[in-house]
């Protein structure tokens, strides 16, 4: 036993008060740096950078600002919004939402704001009004002539009053670098909650508040996670029975944790809250490579009576499974940072890390831990030594019908079955849809607060999902002619509303441009009448128009439709929601429009797109671009890795080939469930591989391991590795289901219910893939491979170098050639 | 006069024990007193308090200039926008040696007025009813300075805005940069500013037939191209609870239109920094802002004196060459600031929750107008400048043709939240305008200032 992972076990155990002690250090080093950890939402680094939609968002940030609350006030008892106590719950509102930090003040819009004007035509001149005076009107009188001001003005009828007079809405834009999500969405609540009565309900949407969501019930994630960590304790506590067995993962994991969150908080990188599962995932998969390292640990002790050599032993033996099994599921995650997501990007950097932490602590410190921590009294229950009971004896049965499935007769039978579900699973994993299946967010249940209140601010205004068609001035510097008030813009703009309003198969809701507010001013300017709308087709012309309705304004009050210098502008075209299909229709509308009216003009380009409707459509078409590249660069790994470890490439497709058929499987899922695939379900997916295959190595190893110790007969081979192994298998997939189904039931947070009932699905299709696919596909192959002993994934060890000159038990391996085989 | 008997703190702890008993200005004596004597008014104030380098431990003498690597040590002399301005966006000013000869801190017309306000039975007063600045006798004040050493926050702001140029008429030509954040040039506008007294002139008489206003003003853009002809029109009643009517004129329409009160906190002109509250650090009727409290007297360093560019092109300052929203500024000491806090009582929506306005107590002009936004966050800097129109040899002439002009210098408005600057200075001449001191008050009344006026202009 002179390879190299032996003469590193023995260096590294001969040091293992050294080896502890930097283990102590490094973990304190990294512990110094969580208080640096952040986790939080920056919305952009959810967006992909390198998406055109995304370019044109991050260039005219301010066109179709996702970054916007719309608080939505409906009266509900059967009046109209006109009346001194709806409007007096308008008016504090407005100025109580004024004073939460980040907003954006210039931006605060309702009809009480000063910003919101109707106009008259006077004998003297016309006269520009806000639509409320300096107070809320108590007379009937003054009340009703609230409502002919509001219709009065473009900016307020139909898009701050609803065409019922039920409902008003307040929009509240934030400033990116200054919003903190959790803190907009306790005091939004907390207003609008005061503000509810018998008389009035108050809808609030817009990304801060899905964040906020998020942000809130990530409070209860963390205790779901509680219950996970104490099921998965309680599992562990069970199966091990003893101290040492549960302390030991407990530990490895914490190490792995503290230096996964210290690196992140030493460079500053925040982490996204909704990915916070991942880690926990990887706090599951450390727990169930300490169980089996643990017990090959127990059951080396069985034949060596020394603990320090038992844990040299069982690292030498264990480290190349360990690191194999481990490495895959840190590349799959790695791999993830090839999507140009930031937020992703870093968390592959977080968690990949955290994954590869799990090397040295699931394989040295966990070694020396087993090394010094006293030795439990029922090592031979662990190792199965005597009469297998109960739950032991159901599985050893039901794996071994799993095992007479997949050789003799039956084989074919299995095989067909297996090609006709595979093939039916390939189908519907195609039917699967992209992105966000729902009118509102699928983060959340569709009966949740949020989702109401996008359906009911959709019945009621033209909604909260816009697709936006910039007008890209050539030259920003011009400071004589503005592009957004040139005669070509408006002729442009007006035809893109015209072609998208009258689009099928789904027309655009409606539709607004920096056009509609030059010619409201064109009009008004006038003298009102209604034939002065549309403006002569000159620049003159239109650039008087822009004059007379920016002068005495900010031009951030038109920060919606124009930029600060009047030289971008954009058409914003409102929809229902952002489903595939609206979205489809969508761009297929502003493709043909931009063909209409031409994508180069004289001063400027037609850019596609930005708004909720391109944003997620980035989003959706990152997967797309993404999805199989990230499996194909982690099957490709996978490939590289087995063929080295097996030594052959057909070694490489076996256990490649159930854990592509778990992806389909998975997807299948997905589109039988209703969950749309998008990046976060790529990454239930990139983990699914790599615990598929963990299963799928330590099956093949101990399959190529039994095809000697069981004569060559591959029947009796693959049961002896179904019905050991399988069993390991089989415990570390309940394992996982026991922490992860629980968040099904009870998170509100959909998304977590979601990925908790995909990451369950995820482990049975790979548990029952990996003991029915992979042995059938051995059998059917019968690879040579499996005649080699000289594997480094065998898990075969001679123990007479450690027993030879000592005392064993007499059942023991104690000449050469005799193995210990991991179970 | 050198006053070894006072410890170094002694005139920092006098102006706060001035300011908790609510005294007037001075130290030594009352300024109002040292002013009736002498235009060097040095004997109010002990040495020190003139003192840059007393007051910063000797780190800093006139000459030195104050940059982002030693503000610091310089930090207790500046308003808290200055200071931002100088660690954030790395401006750099000047400091010059004080003015200690207040008569040339004023039009020589106006400080007359305000030197014979100061005698027995002139004083002016605020109205018990109306809040009003009257004479004794309860009519409207003449010109001059109302409150020459005024000792509340709202005598301090009656002062500024009774009379904004301290001339009964005054038509600036103005040129204007628009800068965004990065400093990258936005808009550049060209304008005439008139303001003519209506009460409050120096004669003591009001202009015929308009007895109840205070001033009529107006802004008249000659530049850029696409807003040339564009004039405002606003009158201002005497009463300043009174919200003053504002009228626009778009040459395109052929209209004049009328705007809102809320126009008061919106920018005049797309792209500007500055909205109708903030000119003169008092661009409202004082009575429509309340709660008035002077925080604090303090030494302080501002552009209260100095920054003629008279013997430039045009009068222009140069350009900071490190960060182009910045001209190049030079402060000096006031020994005494009047720092007075205020709210907009009148204007239940604005978007600013205070002013807070430092003013040279020598002749009650403002520097550093400060507002903060609803949350009470520091938002935008009204910051001017004023001299004597005369460098070396070179005099500008002033309102009577002979004596050299007094004046604003420069206005720069920083917006802190967006880092936005408008640049402003006050120009020789501009695209079709030019300033006139000594401008003839009825041609200015029928060219600018009535909306026929304004509408006319527009035609040009």
């Amino acid at each position: 036993m002179d390879s190299f992972r032996f003469r590193m076990s023995k260096w590294l155990m001969d040091r293992r008060a050294w080896v502890a002690g930097f283990f102590v250090a490094t973990t304190v080093a990294f512990a110094a740096g969580i208080p640096g950890v952040e986790i939080r939402t920056i919305f952009s680094d959810l967006l992909p950078a390198d998406d055109p939609f995304v370019q044109v968002f991050k260039q005219h940030p301010n066109f179709g600002n996702p970054l916007n609350v719309m608080v939505m006030v409906k009266r509900t008892d059967g009046e109209d919004i006109y009346n001194e106590q709806t409007l007096q719950k308008v008016w504090d509102l407005t100025k109580n939402l004024d004073l939460i930090p980040g907003v954006y003040h210039e931006r605060l819009i309702s009809i009480t704001t000063e910003k919101v004007t109707y106009a008259e035509a006077t004998p003297y001149g016309v006269e520009m009004r806000p639509v409320m005076d300096d107070s809320v009107p108590t007379a009937a009188e003054q009340l009703r002539d609230i409502e002919r001001r509001v219709e009065r003005s473009p900016s307020a009828s139909g898009y701050l009053v609803s065409p019922d007079h039920t409902a008003t809405l307040i929009n509240v834009a934030f400033h990116e670098h200054l919003l903190e999500y959790g803190q907009v969405w306790r005091e939004v609540r907390k207003l609008t909650q005061a503000a509810e009565d018998d008389a009035h309900e108050i809808y609030l949407a817009g990304q801060p508040m899905l964040t906020g969501w998020v942000y809130k019930l990530q409070e209860q994630t963390y205790e779901i996670f509680g219950v996970t960590l104490l099921l998965l304790v309680l599992a562990l506590a069970f199966y091990m029975r003893n101290v040492t067995g549960v302390l030991v993962p407990i530990i490895c994991s914490a190490v792995a944790a503290v230096w996964g969150f210290g690196l992140v908080g030493w460079i500053g990188s925040p982490i996204e809250p909704l990915l916070m599962i991942v880690p926990l995932l990887l706090v599951a998969r450390t727990f169930s490579h300490s169980v089996q390292f643990t017990e090959r640990f127990y059951e080396i002790l069985g034949h060596v009576d020394s603990k320090r050599q038992s844990a040299e032993i069982t690292m030498g033996v264990m480290m190349a499974p360990s690191v194999l099994g481990i490495i895959t599921d840190a590349l799959g995650i790695m791999f993830i940072g090839i999507a140009p997501l930031p937020a992703m990007q870093r968390f592959a950097l977080f968690c990949g890390w955290w994954a590869i932490c799990i090397i040295p602590t699931g394989v040295i410190l966990i070694s020396v831990l087993l090394s010094y921590l006293p030795t439990p009294k029922n090592v031979d229950d662990i190792v199965g030594k005597g009469e297998e009971k109960g739950i032991h004896r159901l599985q050893r049965g039901l794996l071994t019908q799993i095992a007479n499935l997949v050789q003799g007769r039956t084989a074919r039978m299995t095989t067909v079955v297996s090609v006709i579900l595979s093939a039916a699973a390939i189908f519907f994993a195609f039917q699967i849809k992209i992105g966000n299946p729902v009118e509102g967010s699928n983060l959340l249940w569709p009966e949740s607060d949020y989702n109401t209140a996008v359906r009911a601010i959709n019945g009621h205004f033209p909604g909260v999902n816009s697709l936006e068609i910039i007008l890209d001035s050539k030259d920003d510097d011009d400071m004589q002619l503005r592009t957004a008030s040139t005669a070509d813009a408006y002729r442009v703009s007006k035809k893109i509303q015209h072609i998208a309003e009258n689009a099928e198969p789904i027309p655009a809701r409606t539709t607004i441009s920096f056009s509609d507010y030059l010619e409201r001013g064109n009009r008004l300017l006038s003298g009102g009448h209604p034939k002065w709308l549309p403006m002569d087709p000159e620049d003159k012309a239109v650039t008087g128009a822009r004059v007379g309705v920016t002068f005495g304004q900010n031009p951030i009050n038109f920060a919606g439709v124009s930029d600060f210098n009047f030289q971008d502008s954009t058409v914003s075209l409102f929809y229902r929601d952002n489903k595939q299909e609206t979205i489809d229709a969508a761009l297929a509308t502003a493709r043909k429009a931009v063909e209409a009216v031409g994508e180069d003009h004289p001063g400027f380009k037609v850019l596609l797109a930005s708004g909720t409707i391109a944003l997620q459509e980035a989003s959706n078409q990152v997967v797309v671009r993404y999805h199989w590249l990230i499996l194909a660069c982690l099957a490709a790994a996978i490939l590289v890795i087995a063929t080295f470890a097996y030594r052959s490439i057909v070694a490489a497709f076996i256990v490649l080939i159930p854990v592509t058929l778990a992806n389909f499987f998975l997807t299948a899922a997905m589109y039988f469930l209703g969950v749309g695939l998008d990046i976060n379900s790529v990454m239930v997916a990139v983990l699914g591989v790599g615990v598929g295959i963990d299963y799928g190595i330590y099956l093949l190893s101990r399959i190529v391991e039994e095809y000697s110790a069981q004569d060559k007969d591959l029947g009796k081979t693959l049961t002896a590795s179904i019905t050991t192994t399988g069993k390991a298998i089989m415990f570390t997939a309940f394992v996982m289901l026991i922490g992860i189904l629980p968040w099904y039931f009870l998170s509100d947070l959909k998304f977590m219910a979601d990925m908790g009932l995909l990451l369950s699905a995820v482990m049975l299709i790979n548990m029952f893939l990996a003991l029915i696919v992979l042995p059938l596909l051995v059998w059917l192959i019968k690879p040579k491979f499996i005649e080699r002993d000289d594997l480094i994934v065998g898990e075969n060890v001679d123990l007479s170098h450690w027993t030879g000159a000592r005392r064993v038990d007499d059942d023991s391996p104690s000449v050469p050639g005799a193995t210990v085989t991991s179970s | 006069m050198h006053i070894r008997k006072y410890d170094i703190d002694y005139g920092r702890r006098k102006l706060l024990q001035n300011t908790a008993m609510g005294a007037g200005a001075g130290v030594l004596m009352p300024y109002g007193m040292a002013m009736a004597q002498d235009t060097d008014v040095q004997k109010a104030w002990p040495d020190e308090l003139w003192s840059v380098e007393a007051q910063t431990k000797g780190k800093f003498k006139p000459g030195d200039m104050i940059t982002k690597d030693n503000v610091e040590d310089i930090k207790h002399l500046l308003d808290d926008s200055a200071y931002l301005q100088i660690k954030e966006e790395g401006r750099e000013i000047r400091i010059k040696a004080p003015e200690r000869d207040i008569s040339k801190m004023f039009n020589a017309g106006y400080y007359e007025a305000t030197m014979n306000n100061l005698k027995p039975g002139n004083e002016a007063k605020l109205d018990s009813e109306t809040g009003n600045v009257v004479t004794q006798s309860g009519k409207p004040y003449g010109g001059g300075l109302p409150f020459p050493n005024p000792k509340t926050g709202q005598e301090t702001w009656a002062n500024l805005a009774m009379s904004w140029g301290r001339a009964d008429a005054n038509c600036y030509a103005i040129q204007q940069w628009d800068f965004n954040g990065d400093g990258k040039l936005e808009f550049r506008y060209d304008f005439q500013w008139v303001e003519l007294q209506m009460q409050g002139r120096l004669d003591g008489k009001a202009y015929p037939g308009h007895e109840n206003e205070i001033r009529r003003q107006s802004v008249y853009f000659a530049s850029s191209q696409d807003v040339r002809g564009t004039a405002f029109l606003s009158n201002w009643p005497y009463d300043q609870r009174k919200i003053p009517e504002l009228y626009g004129y778009l040459p395109q329409f052929r209209r004049v239109r009328q705007f809102p009160a809320n126009q008061r906190f919106e920018p005049l002109i797309p792209g500007s920094t500055w909205f109708l509250t903030d000119p003169w650090g008092a661009g409202d009727p004082y009575l429509t802002w309340g709660n008035y409290k002077i925080i604090e007297r303090k030494p302080m360093l501002g552009a209260w004196n100095g920054n003629v560019n008279i013997d430039r092109e045009n009068w222009e300052p140069v350009e900071q060459a490190s960060n182009n929203k910045f001209w190049e500024t030079e402060y000096e000491m006031t020994p005494e600031c009047i720092v007075v806090e205020c709210e907009p009582t009148a204007f239940p929506r604005s978007p600013i929750s205070k002013k807070r306005v430092y003013v040279d107590t020598r002749n009650s002009q403002v520097c550093a107008a400060v507002r903060y936004d609803k949350q009470g966050k520091l938002w935008a800097n009204f910051e001017m400048a004023f001299a004597q129109f005369k460098k070396g040899d070179q005099m500008v002439p002033g309102w009577n043709g002979k004596d050299p002009a007094w004046s604003w210098t420069y206005v720069m408005i920083y917006d802190h939240q967006s880092k936005r600057q408008s640049r402003t200075h006050n120009a020789e001449r501009g695209t079709g305008i030019e300033g006139r001191f000594a401008a003839d008050q009825d041609w200015l009344y029928e060219t600018y200032c009535t909306q026929g006026a304004i509408q006319a202009l527009g035609t040009v």
